[in-house]
């Protein structure tokens, strides 16, 4: 996922410049949140989300069917009263897509924080205190993020598989053993930024205040690393979400349980494609899409809000202000002043 | 225009700021440069200067719009706008070979991937099509015997050499096409006190040598300033409030901003143990809504009534100009520094 | 710091994570207790084998996979294995050697994820590099289409093509590597057949890796645009042929680094194609393998996904190491 990446180079790179010849106003800088202005893009990507996430939440109170519920045969075509025919067990698709995407997200909402809360932890630490502690803690963040997570998951979702604890197998347990493998990415970009905020003159003022360490690092330091860990919390969430679609189409999925992975593993084991029964497979790709599209492209949006070079400006605001520039320049062309000047 | 071998007429810069208002960071602003001189542009942060500097060195990029300026030097006139859009083409050949930018902050003006010596073959070239390398590198090494700088800087990236080095480096290589007039925007300000020297003593010599005809010396460093100034300029608020020999106004300051100014650096002579540093009280204005009439009223100890109402106009004593109405009714006479008697 | 010392560190850093994987690898499937063994046999004995012939069975298994002995054994029994390249005999395709079906279906795996991961790099840095120059409507459709595919699961579209392309329009054939009837060969027709199949899933992969590339390498390149150094060359009068030049090259270099750290995530998604396009790669073969725990099966698949990683991973940093001046280069501090 190179999203992932290009937000971390950018966390590791510099903060944005400010032009000289603005006012310097002699206050505290704002809190990025306090700028956000929510463009066209932040909409849209809150509106694909927020309608994956009705459907997950709020469908089922609404919906006649349930997710177990047996109301035809294989593969029953669309119709009136099921809008997206049955599935090979002769459930409701549209019931089951419910089901499956409530769980995935479930997963990837779980999973995405315990990754971000171990990669926020990590990489402060490893940043602030910098030194041996921080060459360790990298080295082992390197390791671990050079082997690849879905070999580790594989293993790991084998060896569960065969386990008489039930929790461990299911739903909490999968978004456990996810969380665990994918906090390297976040751990990086926040080192990047707490290394540069524990250089900052602040943090000197409040050592010498006599501030102790973990205060220092909650009202200092982590203000600053609010905007990268809100954007690795969206990224975790959504290569979450992949990774345990993924798992569920090898197979290793949550069992007990239904997931849009697992919804399109049961379509392929029951030829679903081949046979042209669209309904039982394009819609858990469309949604698993949907979610997946919504959230890097809420990333994004995110991105240059907090880093405003990447910021290019809306079109019809770029011209008009060139217009009143021109009608400028030629007003002062008319009346120039006959300014002598040494 | 005899014995002047710039001059800057009626330039006019704004910022597009995130509102949609534009800011004049430059207002309506007449300088000129004499031949074979160093003139100071000095003032607080946020003054303009900076601005001043890439206007003049016609590379001014959005979101900074000149809106308008004419700029005399030989027998050309050069349109200094960049509001229409064949602008960047048109001033491109002036960049560097007429007027030419010595940057803030030349620690990161060369590409991390590029060796001097293609830098500078790029330069000759851009300038002139048919450039050997060969040549440039002629060029080069002649220029830094010259100097007295060490030739092998031209087969080094930017990343190996030093702080003053590196400093040194890019003044040869916007130097390097003998421009006639050279801006220099604080290019001591992130050096060692020996580099400065350093620095300075190479400019001086350039000088000298007719390798530029005419330097304009940005900065806020007033000791530099008096130091190395044949002329200064002082600005506040995007205008210029007073023009004139440095000695002069050292010495004789003829409006309150300036020896307000020059009398916050300590100059460890006799004289000053017995006075009072003044800070200047209060901050510099909002540029996107300057003050009515003089700029400097709210924060002056001689302000009038009238200073509140109308822009002063330039007077003119020999070759010093001020723009103050307290000048105005008191003719050369130096402004005078509250002393306190230890 | 220099070049020496850069390469000392990364195969220092890469050997112990190669330490590190191979002991996963090991150890991860055995953490529960729990005897695979036990599972394979009553699957057998569900197939109505009588239960004195079942405890043979068992014990016959035990024995040709030491499963017996005490982990440490075990552990040093698999390590000498693996170092002669032998990873046991498959469970569900006794007796044939793991070693040999891992060769059958490498091929199928290489071809098409190397050109997909190579050709993506290229097209997609070329086209974020051009969208970030030109800008305006040009920049916000490639993007938003980067974006699109860049977001998009390898099997998802795999899945929507194989729908399209193989099913409804007929154009491209729906599964498998060649055509029933025809057996591997060196030959032009074996090559032109297998090409059809191999178009749909290569064009899975390769889609959504120039997606990404080419929405990192425009964020990188829009980032360096507003670069010091752009500022200044512009400043000289140098042209902006010449400065995109300048950009690229440093936009490119993290572009390096992000293919060696995106070469594992890769890999997960594109084994799941293979499955959507019943293609006969190690993806495949690990689904099979799962399915019916094969354990010898897939222990042998994971380590050698992560062994491939690793190495592929380690060449693209000694690659950066030589490319990125600032390591080439070191300082030589002079005053």
């Amino acid at each position: 996922m190179t999203n992932i990446q290009s937000a971390a180079a950018t966390a590791e790179a510099e903060g944005p410049l400010i032009p000289e010849g603005l006012p310097t106003e002699p206050r505290k800088a704002k809190p990025a949140w306090r700028s956000l202005n929510f463009g066209p893009r932040m909409w849209i990507s809150l509106g694909i989300i927020g309608f994956v996430a009705a459907l997950a939440f709020i469908g089922p109170l609404f919906y006649p069917y349930g997710a177990e519920e047996k109301v035809g045969s294989l593969y029953d075509s669309p119709s009136a009263e099921h809008f997206l025919g049955t599935e090979n067990f002769g459930y409701d698709v549209l019931a089951v897509l419910m089901a499956s995407a409530r769980n995935s997200i479930i997963i990837g909402l779980l999973a995405g924080t315990i990754a971000v809360l171990i990669g926020v932890a990590i990489g402060v630490l490893a940043g602030y205190v910098g030194g041996w502690v921080e060459e360790l803690l990298m080295g082992f963040t390197n390791i671990v993020l050079s082997i690849p997570p879905i070999v580790i998951l594989i293993l790991i979702s084998i060896s569960l598989q065969s386990t008489g604890i039930a929790f461990l197998k299911g739903v909490v347990g999968l978004a456990l053993v996810i969380g665990i493998v994918s906090w390297p990415w976040t751990a990086r970009a926040v080192r990047a930024q707490a290394s540069s905020v524990a250089t900052r003159e602040h943090i000197d003022v409040a050592k010498l205040s006599g501030a102790r360490t973990p205060s220092i690092l909650v009202r200092d330091v982590l203000p600053y690393l609010a905007s990268y860990a809100v954007m690795a919390w969206v990224l975790q969430l959504a290569s979450a979400i992949l990774l345990e679609s993924t798992l569920s189409m090898l197979g290793l999925g949550p069992s007990g349980a239904n997931s849009l992975g697992k919804q399109l593993f049961w379509a392929l084991a029951f030829q679903a494609v081949a046979t042209g029964a669209w309904w039982a497979f394009l819609p858990p790709t469309i949604v698993l899409t949907m979610i997946s599209f919504g959230l890097l492209y809420l990333q994004s949006s995110l991105d240059e809000v907090f880093n405003p070079r990447l910021r290019r400006g809306k079109k019809k605001n770029l011209a008009k202000a060139a217009a009143r520039r021109a009608e400028a320049a030629r007003k002062l062309a008319e009346n120039k002043p006959v300014e002598a000047i040494v | 225009m005899t014995g002047i071998l710039m001059r800057a007429s009626n330039l006019t810069a704004v910022y597009a700021a995130d509102s949609g208002k534009d800011v004049p960071a430059v207002d309506n602003v007449t300088l000129e440069v004499p031949e074979g001189q160093i003139v100071g542009l000095a003032g607080e942060s946020g003054c303009g200067k900076t601005t001043m500097g890439n206007a003049l060195a016609m590379i001014a990029n959005p979101p900074l719009y000149v809106v308008a300026g004419t700029m005399q030097i030989d027998d050309e006139d050069i349109d200094l706008s960049t509001l229409a859009r064949g602008s960047n083409e048109a001033h491109r050949p002036y960049r560097g070979s007429t007027v030419s930018l010595l940057p803030q902050g030349a620690m990161n003006a060369v590409s991390p991937t590029l060796k001097v010596k293609n830098l500078v073959v790029d330069v000759m070239r851009a300038h002139k099509r048919d450039t050997t390398v060969a040549e440039a590198m002629d060029r080069a090494t002649d220029r830094l015997k010259m100097l007295e700088m060490p030739t092998r800087v031209l087969d080094s990236y930017a990343h190996q050499l030093s702080g003053g080095m590196k400093q040194r480096m890019v003044t040869v290589v916007s130097t390097l096409l003998n421009p006639k007039l050279l801006i220099a925007d604080e290019p001591t300000s992130a050096l060692d006190v020996s580099s400065q020297k350093a620095l300075i003593e190479m400019l001086l010599a350039m000088v000298e040598k007719k390798i530029m005809r005419g330097v304009i010396f940005i900065t806020h460093d007033l000791p530099v300033l008096s130091m190395v100034t044949d002329r200064l300029a002082i600005m506040y608020a995007g205008k210029i409030v007073e023009n004139g020999p440095t000695e002069e106004l050292v010495n004789n300051a003829r409006h309150p901003y300036t020896s307000a100014l020059l009398s916050s650096v300590l100059d460890p002579t006799e004289e000053t143990r017995t006075k009072h540093v003044l800070g200047i009280p209060g901050s510099p204005p909002n540029l996107a809504n300057p003050p009515t009439g003089c700029r400097f009223h709210p924060r002056c100890p001689f302000a009038m009534d009238i200073c509140k109402h109308e822009e002063p106009a330039f007077l003119h004593e020999r070759d010093h100009a001020v723009a103050c109405w307290w000048a105005n009714d008191h003719a050369y006479q130096t402004v005078p520094m509250e002393v306190n008697q230890a | 710091m220099g070049l020496r010392r850069y390469l000392a560190n990364k195969t220092v850093w890469y050997l112990g994570a190669l330490v590190v994987a191979v002991v996963l690898n090991f150890l991860l499937p055995r953490l529960i207790p729990g005897n695979p063994v036990d599972v394979l046999v009553s699957k057998m004995g569900q197939g109505g084998l009588s239960s004195e012939a079942q405890q043979r069975t068992y014990e016959a298994f035990m024995r040709e996979f030491g499963l017996d002995k005490p982990m440490w054994d075990q552990f040093l029994l698999y390590m000498s294995g693996v170092f002669q390249g032998s990873f046991g005999a498959s469970f569900s395709f006794y007796p044939t050697p793991v070693s040999s079906l891992i060769a059958q279906s490498v091929p199928y795996t290489l071809a098409l994820q190397l050109p997909a991961i190579v050709l993506g790099w290229i097209i997609g840095n070329v086209l974020g590099a051009i969208a970030a120059y030109k800008g305006g409507g040009w920049d916000k459709s490639v993007f938003t289409t980067a974006l699109l595919f860049n977001s998009t699961p390898y099997y998802c579209l795999s899945i929507i093509l194989l729908y399209v392309f193989g099913v409804v329009l007929g154009i491209f054939p729906v599964g498998g590597a060649y055509s029933l009837g025809l057996s591997p060969e060196w030959s032009w027709d074996f090559f032109s057949d297998a090409l059809t199949y191999w178009w749909l899933p290569f064009l899975s992969l390769v889609l959504i890796n120039i997606g990404g590339q080419a929405v990192g390498m425009r964020s990188m390149a829009i980032y360096e645009l507003g670069s010091d150094y752009v500022n200044y060359s512009r400043s000289l009068g140098i042209g902006d042929r010449k400065m995109t030049g300048y950009i690229f090259r440093n936009a490119m270099l993290p572009q390096i680094t992000g293919l060696a750290l995106s070469i594992g995530t890769m890999v997960g998604g594109a084994l799941i194609t293979e499955l959507v396009f019943s293609y006969p790669g190690m993806g495949s073969l690990l689904f099979g393998a799962i399915s019916s725990n094969d354990y010898p099966v897939i222990q042998a698949v994971t380590l050698i996904i992560t062994v491939a990683v690793l190495v592929a991973n380690y060449l693209v940093e000694i690659l950066y190491g030589f490319i990125d001046p600032r390591i080439r280069a070191s300082k030589s501090g002079e005053k």
